[in-house]
């Protein structure tokens, strides 16, 4: 009698919350077969990485001559090790270092490229084709042409920085710069901008293209309404492109600090895969895992940061 | 009384242009009075400066871009002698496509293009329809443990495939599911059937990748999707669920339409990277097997047509024939891509809610 009594009180209830509930079982078939790509191959994966910096796999060979392997259980002791790895912390160092300028300076530039190629203007397919020819070779995947290319430090003569070099001496940007009463770090980073102006627009393909991609979605009716109202380009940017635009931005950012972090050149990437990961394999394994954690970290500050002015056009 | 109106002030006339109704207001304002105005007018010259700039700015910038292939390809359109004559610098004395022609048939172009083509298309239209469901099922659906979906999510992009080539490639030689090398412990497949699958030398690992959104950067589509998805007004699906229309049929005709820039993005990213990848094909298909003849097959080793006896000559014009082969592969990039940007235009009216 009180079980009837219950059901039917919570009856309003219980419909309602059901309802959720179904909403929220689609939700999961959604986003299914990432779950399930992840428990079932992606974190076995990971697992057995994880799992080879704790130990090291010699390779020794008994008296008939044969080679078998023998697996050494060592602990934290390589996490340990690393600490020890002078050359590892102050190879991290400049890595964090060089991503302060180059978050921004990528960002900035691919939005203003993306604007700029959003526009209607002759030749634009082209541009924007030579535009994406970054993005192929971003990837590093076709090494033979971009050996001596996308290495924006060490590169032979006949390539890319020195054609920018011609363009823009440095000295002559300091020179402008000093005459002008602005604090000494602006101008550290306009002239470190101005010496990779290679690097970042090669960098900026992929950032570019999402940028073009999220300026396509914005609804024309809404220029419409502030071309009507009388808004001038500048304050259309401010108002109306600038907010939509801003969930990619928190794209790009979290990308470009992933991407400038993990790419192939990058200076800790390179010296543990060239200078630790031939001689210590496990001791390479665990530099990478502590490696990702401390880019897990900072990702996660940018985006708690970013994610509280990110403007998305929904009711929460 | 309307008529002495009209006759005063002609109503303006509109017409119907592929674009919408254009109306013109300046009937009877003559031409010359009417340039006058124009070029009088500051906004007239900002807009005209602007648009010199921008073209200015960018014609730059692509030569910025485009200078490093310059040098790459004039010198494979060099003739054999050219390499040997000091006089020659970057100009050839004649135009000759003989490392092109020899680089296609020895590795029959056709064949590579056809098979690269295939497995570009189908994994990236794979990827593209995987990442735009997962965004959208993480963006609009407020369900247990999304957040932690979508944390995990930016952990597969943080990670390069590079670090775990080991594990990915012992993984996928004997694929199973959820079996943990390190320890021996069977997999599901072992538990069931008793033994592994093998995967090498076949396009399953793709597959299995494309599908559960794990492959080259798809970290990255699918937070792309989430956050367009997140931007989208909800209203415009619950105005379609109070019309009767399902989770489903709403994903694929209200929604998909929507996110075609951001999926056509996607499907350029996607098979771009397939299309110049090596470093998958090489991890799932053993050298013993010969390749499956994709493109960075291209530039794997010169054909024996090709070869000269003169060492002096060797090192510049090995360097040639693999530019030729790089710019043969990205060739049919640019041309693809000069077909799908036309869909990257603004002007549709997208978020179907005015007012």
């Amino acid at each position: 009698m009180t079980n009837t009594q219950n059901a039917k009180l919570k009856l309003p209830r219980l419909g309602k919350a059901s309802l959720a509930e179904r909403k929220a079982r689609k939700g999961w078939l959604f986003v299914l077969p990432f779950v399930i790509g992840f428990l079932l191959i992606y974190l076995p994966i990971i697992i057995d990485s994880i799992s080879f910096s704790f130990m090291s796999i010699d390779i020794k060979t008994n008296s008939e001559g044969e080679s078998y392997t023998v697996v050494v259980q060592h602990g934290l002791e390589y996490y340990k090790k690393l600490f020890d790895d002078d050359d590892f912390l102050k190879k991290l160092l400049d890595g964090v270092l060089q991503l302060l300028w180059e978050v921004p300076a990528v960002v900035i530039f691919s939005l203003f490229v993306a604007v700029i190629l959003n526009q209607k203007m002759l030749g634009r397919a082209v541009f924007r084709a030579i535009f994406f020819v970054p993005v192929i070779l971003s990837t590093g995947l076709l090494e033979t042409l971009t050996a001596s290319k996308l290495s924006g430090e060490d590169i032979d003569d006949g390539s890319g920085e020195s054609a920018a070099d011609e363009f823009i001496s440095v000295m002559d940007v300091q020179t402008l710069f000093s005459t002008m009463a602005v604090g000494r770090e602006l101008v550290v980073f306009i002239v470190k901008l101005v010496n990779n102006v290679y690097s970042i627009i090669n960098y900026s393909g992929v950032q570019m293209l999402i940028f073009l991609a999220g300026l396509q979605s914005i609804s024309p009716a809404i220029y419409e309404a502030a071309r009507i109202d009388g808004a001038s380009a500048w304050e259309t940017f401010w108002k109306i492109t600038f907010p939509m635009i801003s969930p990619m931005i928190l794209v790009n950012g979290i990308y470009t600090i992933i991407d400038s972090f993990t790419r192939q050149n990058n200076v800790v990437m390179q010296y543990i895969a060239d200078d630790v990961y031939p001689t210590q394999k496990s001791l390479a394994t665990a530099e990478y895992w502590v490696y990702f954690l401390i880019v897990f970290a900072i990702v996660a500050a940018f985006a708690g940061i970013v994610s509280a002015y990110v403007f998305y056009q929904r009711r929460d | 009384m309307d008529n002495q109106n009209i006759n005063q002030n002609p109503a303006p006339t509109a017409v119907i242009t592929k674009r919408g109704v254009k109306m013109n207001f300046e009937g009877k304002i003559p031409f010359r009075q009417r340039l006058v105005m124009r070029l009088t007018s500051s906004s007239f010259w900002i807009d005209r400066v602007w648009y010199l700039f921008r073209f200015i700015l960018m014609v730059g910038i692509s030569f910025v871009i485009l200078y490093p292939f310059l040098n790459k390809m004039l010198t494979s359109i060099w003739p054999l002698s050219d390499f040997s004559n000091t006089q020659v610098n970057m100009i050839p004395t004649r135009v000759s496509f003989n490392i092109y022609v020899k680089l296609a048939q020895h590795w029959h172009y056709l064949r590579i293009l056809r098979n690269t083509l295939i497995l570009s298309v189908l994994t990236a239209g794979l990827q593209t329809f995987v990442t735009c469901m997962i965004g959208y099922g993480l963006a609009k659906f407020r369900f247990k443990g999304n957040k932690l979906i979508l944390i995990l999510v930016i952990v597969t992009m943080a990670i390069p495939h590079r670090t775990l080539s080991l594990s990915l490639f012992q993984h996928f030689l004997e694929f199973d599911l959820f079996s943990i090398k390190a320890t021996n412990l069977p997999g599901l497949f072992e538990l069931i059937s008793g033994h592994t699958i093998r995967m090498s030398n076949t396009f399953w690992p793709f597959a299995i990748l494309s599908a559960t959104g794990l492959a080259f950067k798809n970290g990255l589509y699918i937070f792309m999707m989430r956050q367009f998805f997140h931007g989208v007004p909800d209203e415009l699906e619950e105005s379609a669920y109070v019309d009767g229309s399902g989770t489903f049929r709403t994903f694929f005709q209200i929604i998909l339409p929507l996110s075609i820039p951001m999926m056509i993005t996607i499907f350029l990213f996607a098979f771009s990277w397939q299309w110049t990848d090596s470093f998958y094909t090489n991890l799932f298909f053993s050298s013993s097997s010969g390749g499956v003849g994709l493109m960075p097959d291209l530039l794997k080793s010169a054909p024996p047509t090709l070869e000269v006896t003169s060492q002096a000559i060797k090192g510049p014009y090995l360097e040639a024939i693999k530019n030729a082969g790089g710019l043969m592969v990205i060739f049919p990039l640019v041309i693809v891509f000069l077909f799908c940007q036309r869909y990257l235009v603004q002007g549709i009216e997208r978020s179907g809610i005015v007012g």
